[in-house]
Parts: C-alpha cells; structure tokens; sequence
C-alpha cells in the first residue's frame, strides 16, 4: 500500500536525475531522435481512438476534458 | 528502410539550417519535440504533428463482449461503436499552422443500467415465458433476504411469499439496449510559431442527442538550452449540458422525497422525462521535455483538473435493498425477512478534483533501429480513485516503409469512496411510487424516506469499482514514397476485478472485454509538393492535375489514370435532405389520405418529418497498366430521421416508440470500380466503369425493445446499406475546348440478389445526367448539370419484427415502413463550382462543390419531399 503512494514520487525523482544526467546533442546528431517511430506519440491514429475508448470506460479518465470527447455514458 | 534513412537526412540537412537560418524549416525532430511537449497525458489534445501540411481519415470499430448473466441469457447485442475521424492540416503562413478535426461516433447495443443480487431477476429472461429482450426490471419489487441481509433465491422471484430456495449472494449486471445514436465533434487549432516557442490556440464542440460539451484551450511552448530542453504550459474549459431523455422502458426509477433531482426533470410532451445538468471542467498542465542524448528523451507532466456540477451518468441507476429488521410485518414464517429491491439515480458529489503526474521515457534501440517507449501515469482525485497506468510500446521499422508497433498497457484503478455494486438500507420501502407513474407531484403525499438513512453519495457504475485492465495491441503502417500512409491497428481489452493492482478487485461478474480494430489513411502534402518539384515525371502529372475541365462534385467515374503507376486520393462528401410535405406521386397528400392509403392494407399513424444523411466517401485510385485503373471506395454513413403523428391517427397504442428521431450511423456499402479508357481523340473522351458494390453496411440495424414487444428493424432508408451485392456500370462521355466542357453519363445499380440477409432488396437504379462547365478564372471553373433518376420500390420484406407487419399483429407504423413507399423518378439541377490550387505548396489539389435542387418528384407510394443535395469533393493525384 505504501509502496504504491510513493511510487510517483520516485519515478518523477528518476526522471530529475535523467535530465541532470543528459549530455549535449548537436543539431546534426538528433537523427535518430528525429525518427517517426521515436516520437512520443508514435501511432497518433490508432492512439487517438484508443484513448477514447479508455476515456469512456475507465475512472482515471477526466483529464482529457478538453479534447471533447463527448459524454461517453453508455 | 532506404525511405527511413532518406526522411531522416533530410532532418538533419534541414535541422543544420535551422541553426543558421531561422526556425522557418521546423526540423523532424523539433516537430518530435513539439509533439512531445503538447501530447502530455491530460488535457490537450494530442496534435497530429508528423507534417505541416497534412489530410488523415479513419475509421474504427469498438465492439464489446458479452456480459456474465449467469442463468439468463441476452439476446441482445453487446455494445458496439462505429468511430470516423478526418483532419486537415494546412500552413497559413510561416509560422501560422491550423489544423482542423472531425469526429463522429455512433453506438449501440445492450450495456450495464445497474448492478442487482441475481435473485433479484432484473434481467427478466426467464425461460420462454418472458420475450427475449425484455424491458430491464429497475422498478421497486418485494424481495426475500436472510437475517444478515443476504439475498434469497425463492421459487418466484418479485412475489413476497415465495417459497425460498437459498442463499444466492451472486450479483449480475442489468442490462439496457440502447438504439443507435451519433455524436458529432468539430475541433480546431491555430498554432503560432516563434523562434524559440509556440502558441497554440484551440476550441471545438462535441454534440450528441443528449450531451453538449464546448470547450476551449490554450497552450504554450518554450523551448532553450539549445532545444534541448521545452517547457510547455496549457489550460482549458470545457462546458458540458447533459440532457438525458429518461428510459422508457425503465423509467421506474425509485422516486423518494426530498428528491434530488426534482428540478432537473421535466416531462416531455410524449410522456417521457429528461434529466438535464451541467457541468464544468477547468484543466490545467505543465510539463517538459528534454533530450538526455543521441538516443533518448524524456517527458515530464502534471496535471490538475477541477470539475463542477451534474457528474452523474443519467444512464446508470443504484440498486438498493430496503429491509427494516425492527418491523413485524417484514418477518417471514421461515425467520426470513420481506423487503424490497429498489433502483435510484445515482448520486455523485458535485465537485471533483483530479491531479495527474506522467512520465514518458523514449529510448532509440540501436541495433534493430527500433523505439522502445515506456509511459507511466498516475491519477488521484478526491473521490477516493487511484489509479496508474503503465504502457510499452514497441516502434520497430521493417524496411521498405513497413512499421510495426506493437503495445502492451496495463491499468490498475482502486475504488471511488461511495461505490458499492448494491447498497443496504435498513428501513422499510417508504411510501412512494415510481416516476412514470403519475408524475412527479403527485409524490408529495407519500411518506418521506429519511435521507439521512441513505449515504449522501452512491454509485454502482463499473465506471467506479476497483478493477485492473489489461490491454495488448499492435499497428502496422506503411509509408509510400509518395507521402502516403496506411495504417492498420488492432488492441484487445480487458476489464477484470482480480487485474487489481493490490486485490480487493470488484467480482468477476462485472468482468468484460472489448477489442477495437481500425484503418487509416494519411497524406503528406508538403512531402508531395517536394517530390513534385524534384520529378520531371511527376511535373508532367502535376500538370494534368491543374488542368480545369473536370466534372461537377456530384458526378463519379468521368476520369482515369494514364499512366501505370499513378496513384489519386480523394475524398467525397454527401449531405442530403428530405422534409416537408408528404408526396404522394407528384402531388402533395393530405394527412388523410396518408391514413387510409400510405401503410398499405394497414391504417398509417405516422410520416417522416423529416430524413438527413450524410455520407463520406474515400477515393483511392491506382492504376496497375495505361489502360486500366482500378477504384476503390469505402463509405461511412450517418442518418437522422424524425418521424410525426398523422393528424386524426388512430390512437397508436405505441405512440412515443416511433415519434421523435432516430439516428443510425456506420460503415456503408465499398465500392471497387475497374474504369477504362474506350476513346480518347481531339477533346473527346468515353470511359467504360464496371463495378461491384459489396454489402458491407449493415441492413439489421433494430430499435431498442419498446414496451415488451422485442427489438424492431428500423425501416428500410435508415439502414447502413443495400445488403445485396450490386452490379454498377457507368458509361461517361466528357469532352473539352478552350474554356468549355461538357458531359454525360448513364448509369445504374443492379441488386444481383433478390434479397438481403434481412429479407428485403432495394430497387435497382438508373441514372443519365449531363452538364457543361465554364472555366471563369484558371483556377475557378463553375457548372450546370441536369439529372434524371428513376429507382424501383423495394422488394420483400423484413423477415422479422418490424412496425408494419400485420402477420405479426404490429401494423401500426409509418409510411416509412412500407416497401412500397421507395424509388420513384426524380429530376433534378445542380449548379456546381469546382477550384484547384494553382501554385504554393498545395499546388494540385482540387475542390469541388455542387447542389442539387430538386426540380420534380414522383414518388411511388407517400415519401417525403426532397430539399436538396449537397455533393463537395477533394482529390490530389500524383
């Protein structure tokens, strides 16, 4: 139980040390980054739907308000 | 994977100018970034960033599983939901973007209305003696339960002197069918782009028969540290009217006094009952990406929503058991003890707040050149709900364009506080009625129940319980060289109690799954407009494109492809509209006539008011040889339909299941042309199309059960499709000089069946027009256009329950019902205006309108006037 209250914090305290960790990419080295695949939200179609089926059916859903999204009460 | 490499040089060539240059280019990755910084989890809405300049349609289809019920067993559908979107991505100017979404969604099909002890029977199909599709039972019945309140299994359920079987603590959903219904969203964005930053300015509307939500955001994005670093920052509004029109057929929602929601009900003027709220929701987020090297990147978010008002779900009702242990009456010779089952509108609290952390790691697999992604996010609010979400997602490039994404998720949700599946009041049934009964005033002189005694908030939506699901995916997209892409997509979804994060999980009786599939398409303009420039080959088609003699947006097949290998992308939109009078042939007929005559040997009780449908088209047009090109045309339609009373009707015993509208709404008939070039000489031209139409929209689309009497068909012109495969050939002559153009085709649809899955086929269908167009400008050219249609009745008839059916002791209907009020011949003009872009960046791309006025009908049997008919189109071939 407790475990699961702190677990936030300690990713959000592993992703500080990431960044303070991170070195300097010139611009001609972000080709990899700069690849389809690695963008956040890689399949943006299939992502779209898929969140709003998630957004219809489960709790947590709510923070997405301003997307519409519509009543999704059925 | 030579395409991958060859997108990710001119990247990095584009991002080493942008050091000296300006951010005019916005590099790839910088576009990764932006996407990034503006797709936290939360409140904005992902942008779909992969282009500046970009067209992108798809469809999905979500379809659920069938829900536990134990010894009953549900005929009916489980919940499905057809889904369209499309968006246009164009540039303004240099740094202005906007971007524009459409949305639409129908669904329908049997979901949860509440939770009850099985004992309790509220599913009602009990064996044969009750007809499959029965009314949910919701309304206050006696029941048997045992001196610790557990629920007992009697020999009759509902009646309080049944003999008593056992103890059954068993629960099971209660299931409500829902008819189809659609809703709409229109959302746009208009991004600013500064040297270092963004700004991003956003709004839509979502709108179904029931719900209205408008909402509004606004965003921004810095980026320093030599764009290793961006910081964005957004807020948004969101403003939501629910006017839930009750259920019918379970309106008996339990009515107690002080009842909570008395001003929000008003009665309708058919007998039923709207439930109406608002609600507001203020979201706002802050988060930051950061590149940590060559390979990786990182996002972190919150997010903080405060939400207000009606939070309820109308549609969800609370099952609770009244039994008061203190009263002699309720003891039962057996020691048992007498209540009663009961259902209540939920009751949510009216504020919400709701804080969500995120964290998303994308790290770049060298060796197979793949994306590994791994997202986190965590979710608390003060209804007592925690919940976290952990995704993996898979970018694996497979060479030759192909990518395969596979996914994997897992979502683990606690409890809100006042959730329970079933709730215990220890009181008898105080004095009240039912809600439909004999309205709401009419309540007061029943005795009151004590608020006091019920918590001040329940709710047993599935929505609210514990639960964990588990959900895998995968998508496969392939990228053509000439900015196309496909894309395919499948996940599988499923909701268990036992999933629970730390146990303690709902039971499995409110265990379910669903699984969405979906199908989309993108296209890359600037991508275009760069490979047009490049290629003397694809100038020459360019130049083709730009040429103005094509014909008016409503007319099909009038062209082909000339040249192996040549591809076409359009879009075609349909919007018609039928209301007003009734005709009867030609003439219009009173609502007398329309009693005795329209419904056959059947007395008719209602007409159309009126009937829209709107239907979307895709183009997709390849040419495998010079002298053959192949067409392919999926559809998605939508329909709405309101019917009135006759006036001087018969009384129709089931007044209000067919007055007000219905909408039905999915995927329609695909289309596969082969088209040919016959001649082709000084100007002139005849094409030759040969084509099928394969029955892939639905023809069995019912109504929800309306007082006892089982689903019925929705009539003929609300179904998705013809439901036969049809034969449709088209000869079109077009013909060209200077700024003039002219044509003419014949056309027609032949039912190769004589009827469909659901008993009927429509009328076959001739069609001959002509037109002549003018160019005005070089850019604009505009048309006339004359047609003349002729269609047959339909033939057959639905082989099962529907209005109209006297063998079926149902011949109460519409004219709408009867085969023998479809087709008839129809004359009508269009004026249309057509405009190709001549140059920039989105040189090539046509648009084309035209509208159809209706000149004449004669219609077989009564139908409704026509009003008109609206054809747009877009296509770029390259």
């Amino acid at each position: 139980m407790k475990m699961r209250h702190h677990l936030p914090v300690l990713l959000l305290c592993i992703s500080c040390f990431g960044i303070l960790g991170c070195t300097s990419v010139q611009p001609w080295e972000r080709g990899n980054l700069a690849k389809p695949h690695m963008a956040l939200d890689a399949s943006v179609l299939h992502s779209s739907l898929s969140q709003h089926n998630y957004n219809s059916r489960e709790g947590a859903a709510g923070g997405n308000s301003a997307e519409g999204g519509g009543c999704g009460c059925y | 994977m030579e395409i991958v490499r060859k997108a990710v040089d001119v990247a990095v060539t584009r991002l080493s100018i942008t050091k000296t240059k300006s951010v005019r280019s916005t590099s790839a990755s910088l576009q990764a970034l932006t996407a990034a910084a503006l797709a936290l989890p939360g409140l904005i809405a992902p942008p779909v960033f992969a282009a500046d300049e970009e067209v992108s349609f798809q469809y999905s289809h979500y379809q659920e599983g069938k829900r536990q019920l134990f010894d009953s067993k549900s005929t009916l559908n489980p919940i499905e939901v057809d889904s369209l979107q499309g968006s246009a991505k164009i540039k303004l100017a240099d740094r202005i973007r906007f971007a524009f979404n459409y949305t639409q969604d129908t669904w329908s099909g049997a979901t949860p209305i509440t939770t009850a002890p099985l004992a309790r029977n509220g599913n009602r199909w009990k064996g044969e003696t009750i007809n499959t599709g029965a009314s949910p039972l919701i309304q206050a019945t006696p029941g048997v339960f045992d001196k610790n309140f557990n629920p007992l299994k009697t020999d009759n359920p509902g009646d309080p002197s049944a003999n008593v079987i056992g103890k059954d603590t068993r629960l099971a959903h209660t299931l409500s069918y829902a008819s189809p219904e659609t809703r709409k969203q229109g959302d746009f964005k208009l991004s600013y782009d500064f040297d270092n930053a963004a700004l991003d300015i956003g709004g839509g509307i979502s709108i179904e028969n029931d719900y209205e939500s408008r909402f509004g955001n606004l965003a921004g994005r810095w980026d320093f540290n030599k764009k290793h670093t961006s910081v964005s920052a957004g807020v948004s509004y969101t403003n939501s009217h629910t006017q839930a029109l009750l259920d019918h057929a379970a309106y008996d929602y339990y009515h107690y006094k002080p009842f909570p929601f008395k001003d929000q009900i008003q009665n309708t003027s058919d007998g039923g009952h709207t439930l109406s709220g608002d609600r507001e929701d203020w979201a706002t987020h802050v988060g930051l990406t950061q590149i940590i090297n060559k390979h990786a990147l990182i996002n972190i978010g919150l997010g903080y929503t405060y939400s207000s008002g009606f939070m309820e779900n109308p549609y969800k009702a609370v099952t609770f058991i009244f039994v008061d242990p203190n009263s002699d009456n309720q003891h039962r010779l057996d020691k048992n003890l007498n209540g009663n089952y009961a259902a209540l509108f939920e009751q949510r609290p009216n504020e919400r707040n709701q804080w969500t952390p995120s964290l998303s790691y994308v790290q770049h697999i060298a060796p197979l050149d793949a994306a590994l992604h791994v997202d986190y996010r965590f979710s608390s609010d003060d209804w007592g709900i925690n919940a976290h979400t952990f995704e993996l997602t898979w970018g694996q490039p497979l060479g030759d364009g192909w990518t395969i994404t596979p996914k994997f998720r897992y979502y683990s949700q606690s409890a809100a506080d006042f959730y329970q599946p079933v709730f215990l009041s220890k009181q008898g049934l105080p004095g009240s009625h039912a809600l439909g009964a004999d309205g709401l005033d009419t309540a007061k002189k029943y005795n009151a129940l004590n608020p006091r005694s019920l918590p001040s908030n329940y709710s047993s939506d599935q929505r609210l319980s514990g639960y964990g699901a588990l959900s895998g995916g995968v998508t496969l997209s392939k990228q053509f060289a000439k900015g196309v892409n496909f894309e395919v997509g499948f996940e599988y979804y499923s909701h268990a109690g036992a999933l629970k994060l730390d146990g303690g999980g709902e039971g499995a009786y409110a265990d379910f799954n669903y699984y969405m599939a979906n199908a989309g398409m993108k296209v890359n303009l600037d991508s275009l407009a760069t490979s047009l420039g490049e290629s003397n080959h694809h100038a020459k088609h360019h130049q083709h494109t730009t040429h103005q003699h094509a014909a008016p947006a409503g007319v099909m097949f009038d062209h082909v492809l000339h040249n192996a290998g040549d591809v076409m992308v359009g879009y075609r939109y349909m919007y018609s509209d039928q209301s007003g009078n009734i005709l009867h042939g030609n003439s219009i007929a009173k609502d007398s006539a329309i009693i005795q005559h329209g419904c056959a040997n059947n007395t008719c009780s209602s007409a159309p008011s009126y009937m829209t449908m709107h239907m979307h088209m895709l183009d997709l047009m390849f040419a495998p040889s010079d002298w053959l090109t192949l067409m392919l045309m999926p559809q998605f339609v939508d329909m709405n339909m309101s019917t009135r009373e006759l006036n001087g009707a018969p009384e129709d015993p089931n007044a209000h299941s067919h007055s007000g509208g219905h909408n039905t709404g999915g995927v329609g008939d695909t289309g596969l042309y082969a088209i040919s070039n016959l001649f082709n000489k000084q100007g002139h031209q005849i094409n030759l199309s040969l084509g099928i139409s394969a029955p892939t929209g639905d023809v069995g689309i019912k109504l929800r059960d309306t007082h006892g009497l089982g689903g019925l068909f929705i009539h003929y012109g609300m179904q998705l499709g013809s439901g036969t495969w049809d034969f449709k050939p088209a000869l079109t002559y077009t013909g060209a000089l200077n700024n003039w153009s002219w044509g003419a085709q014949a056309s027609g649809t032949k039912r190769l069946e004589s009827k469909n899955a659901s008993g009927f086929a429509f009328g076959d269908i001739f069609q001959a027009t002509a037109w002549s167009g003018y160019n005005l400008t070089p850019w604009l050219s505009a048309s006339v256009r004359g047609v003349y249609t002729v269609q047959g009745k339909v033939k057959g008839e639905f082989n099962n329950a529907h209005f109209g059916d006297s063998a079926e002791e149902r011949p109460w209907g519409g004219s709408q019902d009867y085969t023998g009020n479809y087709g008839g011949r129809f004359w009508d003009v269009g004026f249309g205006l057509s405009a190709v872009v001549p140059n920039g960046d989105l040189q090539g791309n046509r648009l084309s309108f035209e509208w159809l006025q209706p000149v004449e009908d004669d219609v077989n049997g009564y139908q409704v006037e026509r009003d008109g008919a609206l054809s747009a189109s877009w296509n770029y071939m390259f």
